[in-house]
């Protein structure tokens, strides 16, 4: 299990192994709101050093779109 | 021209100068989590307290404004210092929240603490950078000899601008008023970083109440807001924060040629509670050495530097002198580091008005 992933799961508050690239943002268990947000850049700032932006962390849907966001943050 | 665009500040040493005492003056009124939960529910308020960290903050009422705490602040700084009004030769109010659009706040501070008209006075709007370049300004004209003794009023009443419907800022801010006094010294030189980038501008507003009207410019992000109100996009200060100030601590500590190691604590502005445990972890402060009193005060802009010296740190300061790092960083955006001497200080205090 990565560092990303277990951070990402106590950001929802949910157990660790729940935690794919298909675990769904809006599910019932998650609450994808403004605080989750900025936990996720501060989760992403620490794992990977990368700055993604609020507005793009929105609109996503799954943790597949996130560490697309962290894969593109990479490139710069 | 060399490219600045990475440039973290203006490098800036100063000398001849030092703290001689600050006192804080926070409203009477304490305000607990529970006054919210009418507005926006029990589950709603947790959730907001759990991101930013307040649990109480001081506001002012209708008839209280920040040159009120102040100049409250300031008679009992030069009380315990046992100044006389009259030796005091410059006074600079620091603050986003002066009693009028004009005249300047500074000039009827003077008036009430009864300091000579041989007075340099004027008001700098600056908000949570403020505090920093108010020491930078205040130790300057001590050091090229435009005054020997200097008085730094700097505070915020923000609790008489915030939407009391917009969550984001409703539960965040708590009002305070502190004074510092500057005068001439032998103490080592104070090291500043300052800087600015105003593209930030629009993302931390009031967009009505000036001379201008932001609102006009049909940004989507204030539909449905009160433009007479605080406008915070907490995702893009954010976002500015973990940039901006974990280069503004290196620089700050490398213009001082002082280790990490050499200084006694780190005073960040106390912006939200789970930023300054990222930013205090990124920047490796360590948190032993980065007091936090957010939880009581809430985010008190300017004032949140001086609060903590009077509070978290009033003890030490008292009987010892400490090399001390301060963050400030915001509104603008403005930013600015300071590292510098401060104490034993004759008066380090906070007084309820």
């Amino acid at each position: 299990m990565s560092e990303f992933y277990e951070g990402m799961a106590e950001i929802f508050e949910v157990d660790a192994s729940k935690i794919s690239s298909e675990f769904e943002l809006h599910s019932g268990e998650a609450a994808w709101d403004s605080l989750a947000i900025v936990s996720t850049i501060a989760l992403a700032d620490d794992c990977f050093g990368v700055m993604l932006e609020g507005k793009a962390l929105g609109e996503c849907k799954t943790i597949a779109d996130i560490e697309n966001l962290i894969a593109a943050a990479k490139k710069g | 021209m060399t490219d600045q665009s990475n440039a973290v500040g203006r490098t800036v040493q100063v000398s001849g100068a030092a703290i001689a005492g600050v006192v804080s003056c926070l409203p009477g009124r304490k305000v607990d989590n529970s006054h919210f939960d009418g507005e926006f529910g029990e589950a709603a308020v947790k959730d907001v307290v759990k991101m930013i960290g307040v649990e109480n903050r001081y506001w002012t009422d209708e008839s209280t404004s920040t040159r009120n705490l102040c100049a409250k602040a300031g008679a009992h700084l030069l009380r315990q210092l046992d100044w006389d009004p009259a030796s005091v030769d410059a006074l600079i109010f620091v603050s986003q929240t002066p009693d009028f659009r004009l005249p300047a706040s500074a000039c009827a501070l003077q008036a009430e603490l009864q300091i000579s008209p041989a007075c340099i006075a004027f008001d700098v709007n600056l908000g949570c950078s403020g505090y920093p370049y108010a020491l930078w300004l205040g130790m300057t004209m001590v050091q090229t000899g435009a005054a020997s003794r200097v008085l730094l009023a700097v505070g915020d009443t923000i609790s008489k601008i915030v939407d009391p419907k917009d969550r984001s800022t409703a539960l965040l801010f708590g009002d305070a008023g502190t004074v510092t006094a500057i005068e001439a010294s032998v103490a080592q030189k104070a090291s500043f970083v300052m800087g600015t980038d105003g593209r930030g501008a629009k993302n931390l507003i009031v967009p009505r109440g000036g001379f201008k009207d932001y609102s006009l410019c049909k940004d989507e992000r204030l539909i449905d807001k009160d433009a007479d109100c605080l406008y915070m996009d907490g995702g893009e200060i954010f976002n500015f924060t973990l940039k901006a100030v974990p280069a503004l601590v290196n620089e700050t500590i490398l213009s001082s040629g002082l280790s990490l190691d050499k200084h006694d604590g780190f005073l960040l502005h106390q912006a939200n509670m789970f930023m300054l445990r990222h930013l205090i972890k990124k920047s490796k402060l360590g948190a032993e050495k980065a007091p936090i009193n957010i939880d009581q005060y809430g985010n008190t802009s300017c004032a949140s530097i001086p609060l903590l010296m009077t509070t978290n740190l009033r003890d030490r300061l008292s009987s010892e002198s400490m090399r001390l790092g301060m963050f400030g960083f915001g509104v603008g955006y403005s930013w600015a580091g300071a590292s510098l001497d401060v104490g034993p200080l004759k008066c380090v205090e906070t007084i309820h008005s």
